[in-house]
């Protein structure tokens, strides 16, 4: 523990160094440096407890009204430290090289790597903390620094409304949190998490189910699930590539983490638990696919991805949840096993998929996929790295986002003796999951296929060229580590089985073995076929070589009997989703703006279509319709009137005192 | 030698020889509908083997993933195969939730198909790959759906046991018919035949997997359509599969025999169907992918309402 109070401390020193009145060099150099002193200090940490150490546990000394403050380290939070700082750290890597233009400029770049340290000590905070209030606090410094993070382009009104929009939603979370901990305060008079989770493990009543249903939406919104997810497409596509990977891949898992932290300390839940957080993330996955597919923007697309990907976590959570209230070990395994995993995987190809986006925005200045093409041949490392992890979001072989869909799915195809009705409807989950499987397949498809071949569709933008080790080395260290974990899953187990093992340490000590030996024999055989297939690739692909007489001509693309076509003739984005969008209009929102061609001679024509999101356009309906009804409730009460009012807060004032009456008096 | 080896053996023979020979049956077929002589059985050997002799033409805008393509499509059809048992309750390669790799296997070359059709920036097998997207979209959940459906009604963990084992379970006779004719919609739509696509159709804006593989030549040609031959062994070795009454590991002769004859049958009935139908829109595709899945869903509820009442 003590080595974790050190890597606070760096952190805070380095972020103080990093606004120091020096050059921005220097103020870069003092941000990685802590950085990385950080990580490996939480790295010896955490690596004793993930190997199956006790947890260790640290007391401070706090004044009246908080108390005492604990930390403890227990192998959930072990498990999202190991990564969360190291990625972070490569974020600051890659911003170095994404915010080079800056440094010799008088913007001063330190703000920019104090708040990443920030952000590593939010999750020292939050993946430790035993006490409401600090965690409550690491909360807090995430959220302002997320927010602080995606408005680094403030002059743009577009980034400063996204960054309220996200600051707006954020804390519309935390009350859900704040209230949630309320009701669990005053039933325990207590701040300790431990306390609250005795209680709800002892009252599994009317008031742990609302907090339970609090605490989902609560974390939902963090980690962006449907449909608390309208801050986050704006929100990522406003943001530096490095934030936005941050935020997508690392930040909002703290939402998870929270899930599972009180799934984990609230005892036995029950099976609604589980159907209830599955259809939430079935509806998630399905709609964030969905709307990946209609994007325009390549940051809101992968920003959209982030829905569906929590959502494919969130159901094998729901899969574990099932496995406690219905006591079958395997279930919990897989689910909670195969969610984390994900969640790990997910860590990896996301934030590896926003960095190959951002070495595009900074080659081309912009991701619009419509302006796009031809990239692979300009950039093909960045190209490389974007394929690998597109492959690794469809949850293909052989990338790691298969591993952890098989152990989800070998959850929801379980051969443990449940209700046939249980298997059908776990069956049509997988069903769903299937698709999203496959509109993830189309998405990415569209979005390499139109950025990266065929030709280039707008001249007028810069040639692409790769970007500076800076942004390659931490696109290259994800994409290393997408393809090392899908060819060998058995290492994600390495970090995801202690945690799993506290999910099953209420189930008697042989099953759980056995449970988690079915992990490893499913993980391996997945590392086999992963090795198989390309294996089999490469051998096919041998065979061609050696066996091939002739050399390969070359020519041009067949044209289909007409060859004057310009690059604009290519399939654009809408076109390509246009085939699949059309069954889904009451999802997909498309605008289309167009002017047709006139006369025998037309010369000016055009048409733009635009998928917007149907739950934020809803919203602002609603809110604008609100403001209008609130002015005319205002009008017909004749609110210059002060006696309503009077008589309106002397009601308050009774109501409040009739619940402090009936709630045995005033709280301790 | 031992019986698994045996029907390893055939499984092999089969995966060689199938995708030849259903290609012919399903030609002969449709001659014989239009009472002409047709081609040799085994016509799509000898084109096979010329394409291999060929010189391929490879397009100046196309990646080299271009011309991995073909052998990634090849590898991930013959690793899907497989795990799918075409002889009865025996696959190769068989555990717990091995459907789940077939499918994904198929997933990865179905996606790099449509990526190879996008390489050359050729607008026609972009419009390809767009509708192999969509209309996978549409498939891939009744496949899922008819896995879950068995899977709940025998309760066994791989492909090979849960298709077997449905023949001893009560429900075998009321749900085999919606799932034989949705695995050959599946099959109609994965293998690109006639009513979902027209492998014949000489106009690039109504094809949809030929005209992915447009700028495909020589040897990598070969690969694609023999990749495209083994995706309807896949399904028609499912069909039999679920039919064929014998047992492979007891009766390992009776059953090869029994599926060779199955997958035939289904290869006339796909002939029929070019033969007798058109193509349909292709605005009406989704619905005709979609009957599939509501087969399957009318199996599901027919397994949920017996098995709760048993």
């Amino acid at each position: 523990m003590n080595q974790l109070l050190a890597a606070a401390l760096t952190l805070i020193l380095g972020a103080l160094l990093a606004i120091l009145p020096v050059k921005n060099t220097w103020r870069a150099t003092f941000g990685l440096l802590s950085q990385t002193i950080a990580t490996l200090l939480t790295w010896l940490a955490v690596v004793p407890v993930l190997a199956g150490g006790t947890a260790p546990y640290v007391e401070l000394p706090w004044g009246y009204p908080i108390g005492a403050v604990h930390f403890r380290l227990d192998a959930l939070g072990a498990f999202f430290l190991s990564w969360s700082l190291p990625m972070t750290l490569l974020g600051a890597v890659y911003a170095v090289g994404y915010l080079r233009q800056y440094f010799d400029t008088p913007r001063h770049v330190g703000v920019h790597f104090g708040l990443l340290n920030m952000i590593s000590l939010s999750f020292l905070m939050v993946y430790t903390g035993e006490h409401a209030v600090t965690f409550l606090m690491g909360w807090e410094i995430a959220a302002l620094s997320a927010w602080l993070l995606v408005i680094w382009d403030y002059t743009n009104q577009k980034v400063r409304f996204a960054g309220f929009n996200y600051l707006v939603s954020t804390h519309i979370g935390l009350i859900f949190l704040v209230a949630a901990f309320m009701i669990l305060y005053t039933q325990t008079q207590s701040w300790y998490l431990d306390d609250f989770g005795d209680w709800m493990s002892a009252n599994p009543s009317t008031i742990r189910n609302t907090v339970f249903l609090l605490l989902l939406t609560s974390f939902g919104l963090k980690s962006a699930f449907f449909p608390f997810h309208s801050w986050l497409p704006r929100a990522h596509a406003a943001a530096p590539a490095n934030v936005s990977a941050l935020m997508s891949g690392v930040i909002h898992k703290a939402g998870l983490f929270a899930l599972l932290h009180f799934l984990l300390i609230q005892g036995k839940p029950d099976a609604w638990m589980g159907w209830a957080l599955i259809a939430f993330s079935v509806t998630s996955a399905v709609i964030g696919g969905l709307y990946t597919v209609g994007q325009r923007d390549l940051k809101r697309m992968l920003g959209y991805s982030s829905t569906e990907n929590v959502g494919i976590a969130g159901i094998g959570f729901g899969i574990g949840i099932l496995g406690m209230a219905w006591g079958t070990p395997g279930l919990v395994a897989l689910g909670f096993g195969g969610g984390m995993l994900h969640v790990l995987n997910h860590a990896f190809f996301k934030c590896q998929l926003f960095y190959a986006a951002g070495c595009v925005y900074q080659a081309k200045h912009g991701v619009d996929i419509e302006r796009l093409g031809g990239l692979a041949k300009l950039m093909p490392i960045t190209a490389l790295s974007f394929l690998v992890g597109g492959v690794a979001i469809a949850a293909l072989p052989p990338f790691n986002g298969f591993a952890s869909e098989f152990l989800i799915y070998s959850g929801l195809f379980t051969d443990d003796a449940v209700g046939v009705w249980a298997k059908l409807a776990l069956g049509g989950v997988a069903t769903l999951l299937a698709f999203v499987g496959a509109v993830s397949a189309l998405s990415i498809t569209r979005a390499y296929g139109v950025i990266f071949m065929g030709h280039s569709r707008d001249d007028t933008l810069p040639p692409g060229h790769e970007p500076s080790g800076w942004m390659l080395a931490p696109l290259l260290v994800h994409t290393a580590g997408t393809v090392l974990l899908g060819l060998m899953p058995v290492l994600g187990l390495a970090l995801v089985a202690a945690p799993t093992r506290l999910f099953l340490r209420s189930m008697p000590d042989a099953l759980a073995q056995e449970a988690m030996q079915t992990l490893q024999t499913i993980l391996t055989r997945v590392g086999l076929i992963s090795i198989t297939i390309t294996g089999l690739i490469a051998l096919l692909w041998a065979l061609n070589c050696v066996l091939r007489r002739q050399s390969v001509a070359s020519g041009p693309t067949w044209g289909c009997g007409y060859t004057a076509g310009s690059a604009r003739v290519q399939y654009t984005g809408s076109s390509f989703s246009r085939d699949f969008s059309q069954h889904y209009d009451g999802v997909m929102v498309i605008l289309k703006r167009q002017k047709a061609p006139l006369g025998y001679f037309p010369n000016d024509a055009y048409v733009i279509t635009d998928c917007v999101d149907a739950v934020e356009r809803r919203l602002y309906n609603v809110i604008s319709q609100g403001d209008h009804s609130a002015g005319l409730i205002s009008k017909l009460m004749h609110e210059d009137d002060p006696r309503p009012s009077f008589a309106l807060g002397l009601a308050a004032i009774v109501v409040i005192a009739a619940l402090v009456v009936l709630a045995d008096g005033a709280l301790p | 030698m031992s019986t698994p080896m045996l029907l390893t053996l055939a499984h092999i023979v089969m995966a060689l020889m199938m995708p030849i020979l259903l290609v012919g049956v399903i030609n002969r077929t449709k001659s014989w509908w239009a009472a002409r002589k047709g081609p040799s059985l085994v016509q799509t050997f000898h084109d096979l083997r010329r394409l291999l002799q060929k010189r391929p033409v490879v397009s100046t805008t196309a990646t080299p993933l271009f011309r991995l393509s073909a052998y990634v499509v090849l590898a991930c059809a013959l690793l899907a195969l497989s795990f799918v048992p075409i002889l009865g309750q025996f696959s190769p390669l068989s555990f717990d939730q091995d459907f789940v790799v077939m499918a994904y296997t198929l997933g990865l070359a179905r996606i790099v198909l449509m990526l190879s059709a996008m390489d050359v920036g050729s607008p026609f097998e972009a419009m390809g790959a767009a509708r192999e997207a969509s209309f996978g979209a549409f498939a891939e959940p009744a496949l899922f759906l008819l896995l879950g459906t068995l899977s709940a009604a025998t309760g066994m963990g791989s492909f090979a046991d849960m298709l077997g084992h449905l023949h001893n379970t009560t429900y075998y006779a009321l749900i085999v018919l919606p799932l034989a004719l949705a695995l050959l919609i599946l099959l109609q739509t994965e293998a690109a035949r006639v009513p979902v696509d027209d492998p014949l159709t000489h106009l690039e804006l109504t094809m949809i997997h030929e005209v992915m593989i447009l700028d495909h030549s020589g040897p990598e040609l070969a690969a694609m359509q023999y990749a495209a031959g083994l995706k309807m062994t896949i399904y028609a070795g499912l069909i039999a599969t679920l039919l064929n009454p014998f047992a492979p590991l007891d009766a390992p002769l009776a059953a090869i025999v029994t599926s060779v004859l199955l997958m035939l049958v289904v290869a006339v009935v796909v002939g029929c169907f070019e033969s007798l139908m058109a193509r349909l829109p292709l605005r009406w595709v989704p619905r005709y992918v979609w009957l599939a899945g509501w087969l399957v869903a009318l199996a599901a509820l027919t397994v949920g309402v017996t098995g709760t009442s048993l």
